[in-house]
């Protein structure tokens, strides 16, 4: 048994030193892109990339929303969905923003993370939203 | 042909600014608090959606949202319909219309802090009048400072005092815009006072109300000047309101992070209630 360990451990170390152990005290080396890194260290709205992203993805949304409005549906784009609520595209955009801030606080109220599922039923909800509601 | 005229753009630019800098720009901010943790100097590190979570299932923030929700449940039950009778009660035409109105825009006009300084004077049990006045000569017990009960009904009473005069004067606004055309046909008819309130008066009232009651669920929602000048959130903690909460936490603690998050949840509340509230109301109108 012992003998084993004799020729077990070098290889345990060795295994555990191409993990990673051994360099905790070693500055990090730049590994480029990082979506959770500060984005512009020196600003003070303290941006990230996936907040960026998230606001860029928003905004987009509407942005698309307001064009389709302007050229392509001009008039006739209300209409009565299954809740009989009267929506424009705009609405149906904001309800499923909404509910899906709804669906992803409620999921880590009474769940927790990973938000996996919710980012489906999110979906799942936007795309209900914008056919039948 | 309908001519195509974007101009109306230019007019809307300014206000757009404006609101990109007071609401957008803060919004945006708070949103990137809200994943982040930091200690300051304007050091970020990320911390997910763990705020989130923590926020969503601490006591205290389910303690101070319901005693939120208590607070504007309580002023709305009242300030409404009181504020309706008030402004049934009013005169329509002579010499006492401006008087009365005068006399009801009062409260408004005096500002947040100086309203609970003043209910605070008014009501401390040794030097305040009604204090004084409850404890010394009618033998009551009151105490807004110790008991949580008294500290209560000032709250309430000051936040009717202050805001039931928006009900009365919406209301008012829309009573006196009913044609008498509508009186005089219910008077031939024989209809009850009961039955003009309720198929003249209200249905006639009814945007304007819709608007005093948005107001009022989004300031009481969102109060926080009066009932910390009044109570601090005290006496304990059962008065710390959400927005009194959330100070603390933001500036007490200095914990911007889960402050953040908090005021997100916040206000995820009071915009689904506000749209809600609004697209029910409106909900008959469109049809």
């Amino acid at each position: 048994m012992t003998r084993l360990l004799y020729f077990t451990l070098p290889l345990w170390a060795g295994s555990a030193s191409a993990q990673g152990w051994g360099n905790v005290a070693k500055k990090e080396e730049e590994t480029g892109f990082s979506w959770t890194a500060p984005l512009w260290p020196s600003f003070w709205m303290a941006w990230t990339p996936a907040t960026f992203a998230l606001f860029c993805g928003i905004f987009g949304a509407i942005a698309i929303i307001g064009l389709l409005e302007v050229f392509k549906y001009r008039d006739g784009i209300e209409r009565r969905g299954i809740l009989g609520l009267t929506t424009t595209l705009g609405d149906r955009l904001f309800i499923s923003l909404l509910g899906s801030a709804y669906i992803f606080l409620a999921w880590l109220g009474l769940v927790g993370q990973p938000l996996w599922w919710p980012l489906g039923i999110s979906i799942a909800w936007g795309l209900f939203c914008f056919r039948k509601v | 042909m309908k001519t195509e005229n974007q101009k109306a753009w230019l007019f809307v630019l300014p206000v757009l600014l404006l609101v990109a800098f007071n609401a957008l720009i803060p919004i945006m901010t708070v949103v990137n608090y809200s994943v982040q943790e930091t200690f300051g100097n304007n050091v970020f590190f990320w911390q997910g959606l763990d705020w989130f979570e923590q926020i969503l299932r601490s006591d205290r923030f389910h303690a101070a949202l319901g005693r939120q929700f208590m607070f504007t449940f309580l002023i709305l039950i009242i300030e409404v319909p009181l504020g309706i009778i008030i402004a049934l009660s009013m005169p329509r035409q002579g010499m006492w219309v401006p008087v009365c109105l005068v006399l009801m825009a009062l409260p408004m006009l005096i500002p947040w802090n100086v309203v609970g300084a003043m209910w605070n004077i008014f009501t401390l049990p040794d030097i305040g009048l009604l204090g004084y006045l409850m404890n010394h000569t009618l033998g009551i017990t009151y105490d807004m400072t110790q008991d949580p009960l008294a500290a209560w009904i000032t709250i309430v009473t000051m936040d009717v005092w202050h805001w039931t005069s928006l009900v009365v004067l919406l209301s008012y606004a829309g009573l006196v815009s009913i044609p008498d055309a509508y009186y005089q046909a219910a008077k031939i008819d024989g209809a009850s006072p009961w039955k003009v309130f309720r198929y003249i008066q209200l249905p006639k009232m009814k945007t304007v109300l819709t608007i005093a009651i948005l107001l009022r669920f989004m300031d009481s929602f969102n109060i926080y000047t009066e009932p910390f000048v009044l109570t601090g959130g005290g006496p304990g903690n059962s008065t710390t309101l959400l927005s009194i909460d959330l100070v603390k936490i933001a500036l007490g603690q200095f914990d911007l992070g889960p402050a953040a998050a908090m005021s997100l949840i916040y206000f995820a509340i009071t915009l689904l209630v506000s749209w809600l509230f609004y697209t029910l109301m409106t909900k008959d109108d469109a049809e």
